[in-house]
């Protein structure tokens, strides 16, 4: 039961950070990415080749992974964020297609459809992660680390352009904001941060392949970030929260056949979207984060 | 009411089509320093093309425009507005989100980068900027609260104080008193003319015409794209044919 709790606390940790790093550009900057898994997947892979290839620790593999992430993200801002929502929408879909290909098929880097095991357990200078509790921790201090990395950012005047950006663009170029840098940006940290949770991901499972980075959990991750609350530090956590222990908790429920579970949490998750869309727009956590109004 | 100073911005045969329609026709005209000049005219009449053109947010078919005599046609409009000419907008395009002290603060933060240059000295002066905008335009008690729950005449000061955070040398105001009560407009003028001693030019779109006697010093007339007449109030206000074309009374 232990290490069952303990492995649901590690995949919670490492989705948070892709749902708080997603946070970033869609609930601060307005950024609507379909691609945040293409990151979550480089940064696994990267850290995995530079464990493997250059037997290095965790904190230089996942610098790698970070980076790499970084500059891919570029060539997707670039051009994309150049033209304003929905062709950002549109091109972070492309690349998350064509990323998914290339995970898929450039079998030397990525070991193809199979993916790459035998990865080797994350080390630091002089000790290493031999623990399922220990990785726990690991886990749990990069979420704060990447949390506090936001916090201050979007309390930063950097935060306060990337919203206003997302309140009116137009106005803020009209201010003297440069939109397109400022959002370039804001994807390359959101990237490089997501990268984080890859290389997480790969040193737990000590093997990685295609599936864990497709459309499909792209759109988790968005359901994460809206369900708990866009543009909130807390949200994305209670989203990601929510949605992992979903299926946990129905297959708790008495009478309910196991070969059903999967459909069941299909249905909840469509519905209690459209509810929220309805009665919480801002999301659970939206309300709670709000300027206060009033004299 | 004044002649004004020097040129600062000149328009010279500025031109916009949209599909058949000529929304600016040949415009030439002049921005002196130190004065509120009005743009007035018939809805449709280009005003609001005119600005979009002068800050970089459309592009003219032909003509120029020159900033401190240089040329700025093609520039970025953020790079138009870091040089100093500011602007409003008629739908305000207020950061509704965000606290009334965040949209005067974040006008006053123009690096793109993760961070400002200038340390805690020149954060200290945008703090100061923000809130003196706020204090002059009599919303410093609401600096908390989101710009989407101010009330109406509130969310047009915001956008006044915004233009003053920004530090913009030339205002171009696109109808900001509109919709404002009597007690509000006087508030208005008294505010907008009260910039001028502090170096800062005007130009303003207003249909109220009590609004365009009390506040300005010049006056130029545009209809249907082109630039019938300028010149100072008395005589603009007074031609009974360019009363006629506003009124919508043309033969």
């Amino acid at each position: 039961m232990w290490a069952y709790l303990n492995n649901l606390a590690v995949l919670i940790t490492i989705n948070a950070i892709l749902a708080v790093t997603l946070n970033f550009v869609l609930g601060y900057a307005g950024i609507f990415s379909m691609a945040h898994a293409v990151f979550f997947g480089v940064g696994a892979y990267t850290a995995t080749l530079v464990a493997m290839k250059l037997g290095a620790g965790f904190l230089l593999s996942t610098a790698a992974g970070m980076s790499v992430a970084a500059v891919i993200s570029l060539a997707l801002a670039l051009p994309a964020l150049r033209v304003r929502g929905e062709y950002f929408v549109a091109a972070s879909l492309g690349l998350q297609m064509l990323a998914v290909t290339v995970f898929s098929e450039w079998k030397v880097v990525t070991g193809g459809i199979g993916g790459i095991g035998n990865i080797p357990p994350a080390r630091f200078p002089g000790f290493e992660i031999s623990s399922p509790l220990q990785y726990l921790l690991l886990c749990l201090a990069c979420l704060s680390l990447v949390m506090l990395a936001i916090a201050v950012l979007v309390r930063s005047s950097f935060g306060r352009s990337l919203k206003a950006i997302r309140d009116d663009e137009t106005a803020a170029s009209a201010f003297g904001k440069n939109v397109a840098v400022i959002k370039t940006l804001a994807v390359a940290v959101s990237s490089a941060l997501a990268a984080v949770a890859g290389s997480l991901y790969a040193f737990y499972l000590s093997f990685v392949n295609v599936e864990s980075f497709t459309l499909d959990t792209s759109v988790y991750l968005m359901a994460m970030v809206i369900i708990g609350g866009t543009a909130t530090l807390l949200g994305p956590l209670v989203g990601t929260i929510l949605i992992l222990l979903l299926p946990a908790a129905l297959s708790y429920l008495p009478g309910l056949p196991q070969t059903e579970i999967g459909s069941i949490q299909q249905i909840i998750y469509g519905l209690a979207m459209v509810l929220l869309m309805i009665f919480r727009p801002g999301g659970l956590w939206g309300f709670r984060d709000q300027p206060k109004g009033g004299r | 009411m004044s002649e004004g100073g020097a040129i600062l911005l000149a328009a010279t045969g500025l031109s916009k089509t949209f599909g058949g329609l000529k929304a600016v026709d040949d415009v030439s005209f002049a921005l002196r320093e130190g004065i509120v000049t009005a743009l007035v005219g018939p809805n449709g009449a280009g005003k609001t093309t005119l600005f979009n053109l002068i800050t970089g947010h459309l592009d003219p078919d032909a003509g120029d425009v020159t900033w401190l005599g240089k040329s700025i046609k093609g520039v970025p409009n953020w790079k138009i507005a870091q040089a100093g000419i500011g602007r409003t907008f008629q739908d305000l395009k207020l950061f509704d989100q965000m606290t009334v002290l965040e949209n005067t603060l974040t006008v006053t933060e123009r690096g793109a980068w993760l961070w400002q240059t200038g340390g805690k000295a020149a954060q200290a002066e945008r703090l100061a900027r923000s809130e003196h905008a706020l204090d002059s335009v009599g919303l410093a008690d609401r600096r908390n609260t989101r710009a989407l729950d101010l009330a109406y005449a509130e969310r047009k000061f915001l956008s006044v104080a915004r233009i003053l955070a920004s530090g913009a040398r030339l205002w171009l105001l696109d109808e900001p008193a509109s919709g404002l009560d009597p007690g509000s407009y006087e508030r208005f003028v008294d505010l907008v003319r009260g910039q001028l001693k502090h170096g800062i030019t005007i130009c303003i779109i207003e249909h109220n015409l009590d609004i365009v006697k009390g506040i300005s010093d010049r006056i130029a007339f545009l209809d249907q794209g082109r630039l019938l007449a300028e010149g100072d109030p008395a005589s603009i206000l007074s031609d009974p044919a360019l009363a006629a074309i506003y009124f919508g009374e043309r033969a």
